[in-house]
């Protein structure tokens, strides 16, 4: 005869007034989201992958100048900015799923959740700084630099 | 204890219950009592259909439907009753399908309609079509669409709540009633399954709506929690109940098991066979042949297996062939029942023949109401308040056999009734003062049992009864099966008296409950027995070896059995209000401490004059 | 003229066999302490045609009568004995024990994600509670036709799948998402929403879907299948959640 744990339901059933509250149309976009940005990002990290690693000299042309100069191309800075977001947004709604799902405590919820969105808040400023505010010739090493720096 | 209050109280959330609750919870406070959820009623097990003179796919009117019933009845019909149903049939089927119910369609869009068991065109001429269906479900989608208007008008439900008294100011049963006093219902005492706690509910109407009592046969296509509760509180209380003797034997239940394949089977075409491969039912019944009546058709097959035709290694079925038909034709119209098929006997009906034997079905007696669903004390006085509808009741529109799909019509068109009835009457009614501890007996007879440290075990006894009443008052009995029937019972009703149970719990203690449960149905199972040693004849599901005609001058009434006090100085006395001043008290069979009286009622006829009964 | 059929097909003697029922129990008593689950086992002897609630029903009436269980028509149509047998749900009335293996020990608990009462009884409650929010009866304007709403037999087969439900709970104690929190609205009540959205005579199914277009409602769907596999009534679950939503979408934009 071995003891199990309490078969009780981990919860009561849900109260009838709070949940009228909790109606409406996000997590519809929210689903029509990750469908449509699963495709956009197929797109981009696949055109991302084939550019950095297939074309030209392939994985051996990565360098410092290589990303700088994608970086100083405005079609590429949208680009990768489309990718860190629509990644970002969509792993993170991911993420927050599965913690809705196998969180079993409101308290659990909410700390996963709040580290979440840290992380989520973080990389995103962070990713976008980083892409709008690169200088792609700095004064060190000028042997790597891009070859439109040594036009100054 | 809990005390409840309200105008109606409907026991029973069954087809007739909810289509009750429907029409009095518009009208006044209504309570619905259920042991069970509500869509776990046995309503949801009816297949094959719901039969009304919409006339949607050939020509046909509701005279003919009522000529059906009192012929399908064996005569025993009360023919104004089945006047009202046959003529409301319409407007049941139409409400229903404005409810919602999803009817099979015709191309042009209606409701469609097939042929069934006894349904016919012009007065026996061929099988109409008369059978409104949802597929092989349409029980379900009734049960499904009623509770769903339930839900839509708040209807309010006691679930899992057992009702274990009904309480009346005169106990006609201990012979309580003084001469000219009406007989009034004060409420119900049930039993709440989940925590043991007891409650009464005081009502100015009660609608007893229970069902019937197929477990007191062993092979029934009935649910295990048909143990005729509710006829069982009538009779306790000393309240008649009629025509118990006829009880229906479905010919297709699943061979050894009971389950039901509707006759639907047969009207979309399937054919009875012998273990010779013939069809035998062309020698029973020519002009139909397979579709006759269920009594006819039942009786057949147990022929058939007895001469010696029967199928099988032990010859104890005949078998259901389908294979003839279109698989295509079997999915669209008879989903469930080949499942059936598949999963409780392996047997694939587009290819191999279904074994099948007769099944007990249906309870064509039970309490007497008249066609406003009140419910009767004797031939002509009413109880006040309390009403009755569907199996639990009698009107009697099925007479001595029901025809296919006239049950689906019976709750609907009866249950309608019985529910505008009770709130009626509430209306101008005053509560009934209840008597002084309503639950004592209820509280009693529970502790008893539940505390006896040891004694005879529920499912032994049951069993034992079970299969007492299908050895000896099945399809056939004479006067020394019937005998032997009565003295089990006698000496089951003993040891029903030491019996105890394992489980001492207060929390849902369903063993308790189905030690209750035994009560009724060896109460049913008495009044079955007793009515058919009586009943010297054969008619539609009675059928004696030893008087095998049906013998109108003896017999053309209902019985009623009543239980009453013990005669007391040698001669008999019925209790107050009950005097057997015209002789109408035929037969008494004594028990230890009441005695069961048998009296009549006569049969209504209007329109049709009895003849023999051919197919 | 009489019709013969060709030997028809003999069933041989049905063989028995016992196997062993491993059960949940869980036995609240009078005192009010809060009882502890455990495994019981129980040897019963069984014919072929026999179903797991034979078995429980042997035990039951011949070995333990406190066994509690809720049973009621016994053949897949009521719906009152779901459980989870050998870690599947499933009605223990349409489970044959010879289809299980009955060489091992067949385990029977209650089903996941709602409050256990006792033994294998859970508490419907919650259950039913999802069933009626979503407004499970037919919603229309307008005067009503004297004879019955015409529907083509296309129109009426357009929502039959879902019309089978026997609110047996199988399905939504089966879904993974439901058993976290119990707040989900489940398969079951999507399935009832889905009759009547699909019903061409039903007008309400903006409101339904209105309502399930809810934190909780057909969006939590992960599509693991659990209830379609699970439905005894073979009803295709994970389909009829997937036409709600997509009828969502269509709405949304």
């Amino acid at each position: 005869m071995t003891a199990i744990a309490d078969p009780k339901a981990p919860r009561p059933p849900r109260a009838r007034p709070s949940r009228l509250t909790t109606r409406g149309n996000t997590e519809l976009y929210g689903w029509v989201f990750m469908r449509a940005s699963g495709v956009v990002l197929l797109v981009l990290i696949f055109g991302h992958l084939f550019v950095n690693l297939w074309a030209g000299d392939g994985v051996k042309a990565i360098d410092f100048g290589f990303v700088a100069g994608k970086w100083a191309d405005p079609i590429w800075q949208v680009w990768d900015l489309l990718m860190l977001w629509l990644a970002m947004i969509h792993g993170t709604n991911g993420v927050r799923t599965i913690i809705n799902d196998y969180a079993e405590r409101d308290g659990t919820r909410l700390v996963l959740k709040s580290l979440l969105y840290l992380a989520f808040l973080v990389t995103v400023v962070l990713g976008t700084l980083v892409i709008f505010t690169f200088n792609p010739c700095p004064d060190a090493a000028p042997d790597l630099l891009p070859s439109f720096c040594t036009a100054r | 204890m809990q005390i409840h209050q309200y105008d109606v109280v409907i026991v029973g959330a069954g087809g007739a219950g909810m289509r009750a609750a429907l029409e009095s919870s518009t009208r006044v406070r209504t309570a619905v009592i259920s042991k069970l959820y509500p869509t776990r009623s046995h309503t949801g097990a009816a297949q094959g259909g719901m039969c009304a003179a919409l006339a949607n796919v050939e020509e046909d009117n509701w005279e003919w439907h009522t000529f059906d019933t009192v012929k399908g009845g064996d005569y025993l019909v009360d023919q104004d009753a089945a006047e009202v149903m046959a003529k409301e049939a319409i407007d049941a089927v139409l409400d229903l399908e404005k409810m919602g119910l999803p009817f099979n369609r015709t191309p042009e869009g209606r409701i469609d309609q097939r042929r069934f068991g006894g349904h016919t065109r012009n007065h026996g001429e061929a099988a109409v079509r008369r059978s409104c269906y949802a597929a092989d479900r349409t029980g379900h989608m009734i049960l499904q669409t009623l509770y769903q208007q339930c839900v839509k008008n708040e209807v309010e439900f006691f679930n899992e709540f057992y009702v274990l008294d009904l309480l009346v100011d005169h106990d006609l049963a201990a012979g309580h009633v003084p001469e000219g006093e009406e007989v009034t219902v004060s409420g119900v005492v049930a039993y709440e399954l989940a925590t043991g706690e007891i409650h009464v509910f005081r009502a100015k109407s009660v609608v007893l709506a229970t069902g019937g009592a197929g477990k007191i046969f062993k092979t029934t296509s009935n649910a295990h929690t048909l143990t005729g509760d509710g006829m069982a509180l009538a009779y306790r209380r000393g309240i008649p109940l009629e025509d118990m003797e006829f009880f229906q034997f479905h010919p297709t239940g699943l061979a050894g098991l009971g389950i039901l394949l509707s006759e639907a089977a047969r009207g979309e075409g399937a054919i009875l066979r012998n273990s010779e491969g013939e069809r035998f039912m062309e020698r029973y019944a020519p002009t139909i042949k397979d579709l006759a009546p269920r009594d006819i058709v039942a009786r057949s097959m147990a022929n058939e297996v007895r001469e010696g035709r029967g199928a099988g290694p032990n010859k104890d079925y005949v078998l259901l062939d389908l294979t003839h038909l279109e698989p295509a034709h079997i999915d669209a119209k008879l989903p469930d029942i080949t499942e059936f098929a598949r999963t409780y006997l392996g047997v694939e009906p587009y290819t191999e023949p279904v074994p099948v034997y007769p099944t007990a079905h249906y309870a064509m007696g039970g309490v007497p109401t008249n066609i406003e669903a009140q419910v009767l004390r004797n031939e002509t006085d009413v109880i006040r308040g309390l009403f009755a509808a569907g199996e639990v009741a009698c009107v009697s529109v099925h007479g001595s056999n029901r025809l296919g799909t006239n049950s689906l019509l019976d709750i609907n068109v009866f249950g309608k009734r019985a529910g505008i009835s009770a709130a009626a009457y509430a209306v101008d009614a005053e509560f009934v003062e209840l008597p002084e501890d309503p639950a004592a007996t209820v509280t009693a007879g529970l502790e008893l049992i539940r505390t006896r440290p040891d004694g005879e075990r529920v499912a032994d006894i049951r069993k034992a009864l079970q299969e007492s009443m299908d050895l000896n008052a099945q399809v056939f009995r004479t006067k020394e099966s019937l005998t032997q029937a009565l003295e089990d019972i006698k000496a089951l009703r003993k040891r029903y008296l030491s019996v105890s149970v394992q489980d001492k719990s207060r929390t849902f203690n369903t063993d308790l409950l189905e030690a209750v449960e035994l009560g009724f149905l060896i109460d049913i199972a008495e009044t079955v027995v007793v009515g058919a040693l009586n009943r010297e004849e054969s008619r539609g599901g009675h059928f004696r070896e030893d008087f095998p005609k049906r013998d109108d001058e003896g017999f053309m009434k209902h019985t009623m059995a009543y239980r009453r006090p013990l005669p007391t100085d040698g001669h008999r006395q019925w209790g107050g209000g009950d005097g057997d001043t015209e002789g109408r008290f035929a037969y008494s069979e004594v028990f230890d401490d009441y005695q069961l009286v048998l009296g009549s009622k006569p049969v209504t006829m209007t329109r049709y004059q009895p003849m023999e009964r051919k197919y | 003229m009489t019709a013969v059929l060709d030997a028809p097909a003999e069933v041989g003697a049905i063989p028995s066999f016992t196997v062993t029922l491993r059960v949940m129990r869980y036995l609240p008593g009078d005192d009010g302490l809060t009882p502890v689950a455990h495994w019981d086992e129980f040897q019963v002897l069984c014919h072929g045609t026999d179903r797991v609630l034979d078995a429980l029903h042997k035990v039951k009436w011949e070995q333990d009568g406190s066994l509690t269980f809720r049973r009621s028509c016994a053949h897949g149509v009521c719906g009152s004995d779901a459980m989870r047998i050998n870690g599947r749900n499933r009605l223990a009335c349409k489970t044959l024990l010879k289809d299980l293996d009955p060489s091992k020990p067949i385990t029977v608990e209650p089903i996941k994600g709602l409050p256990v009462i006792k033994d294998l009884v859970v508490d419907m409650e919650p259950f039913f509670a999802s069933y009626r929010e979503i407004m499970p009866f037919l919603i229309t304007t307008g005067n009503e036709p004297t004879k019955e709403r015409l529907q083509s037999a296309e129109q009426r087969e357009r929502f039959d799948d879902t019309t089978k439900c026997i609110l047996c709970a199988a399905c939504t104690s089966s879904c993974p998402v439901f058993w976290t929190d119990g707040q989900y609205f489940g398969p079951a009540a999507i399935v009832n929403a889905h009759r009547f959205i699909f019903d061409s005579r039903d007008e309400g199914g903006a409101q339904r879907l209105e309502i399930l277009n809810d934190k909780e409602g057909v969006w939590r769907c992960r599509t693991t299948f659990n209830c379609t596999e699970a439905c005894p009534r073979g009803i295709e679950v994970t389909k009829a959640i997937q036409e709600v939503k997509r009828a969502m979408i269509t709405r949304a934009f």
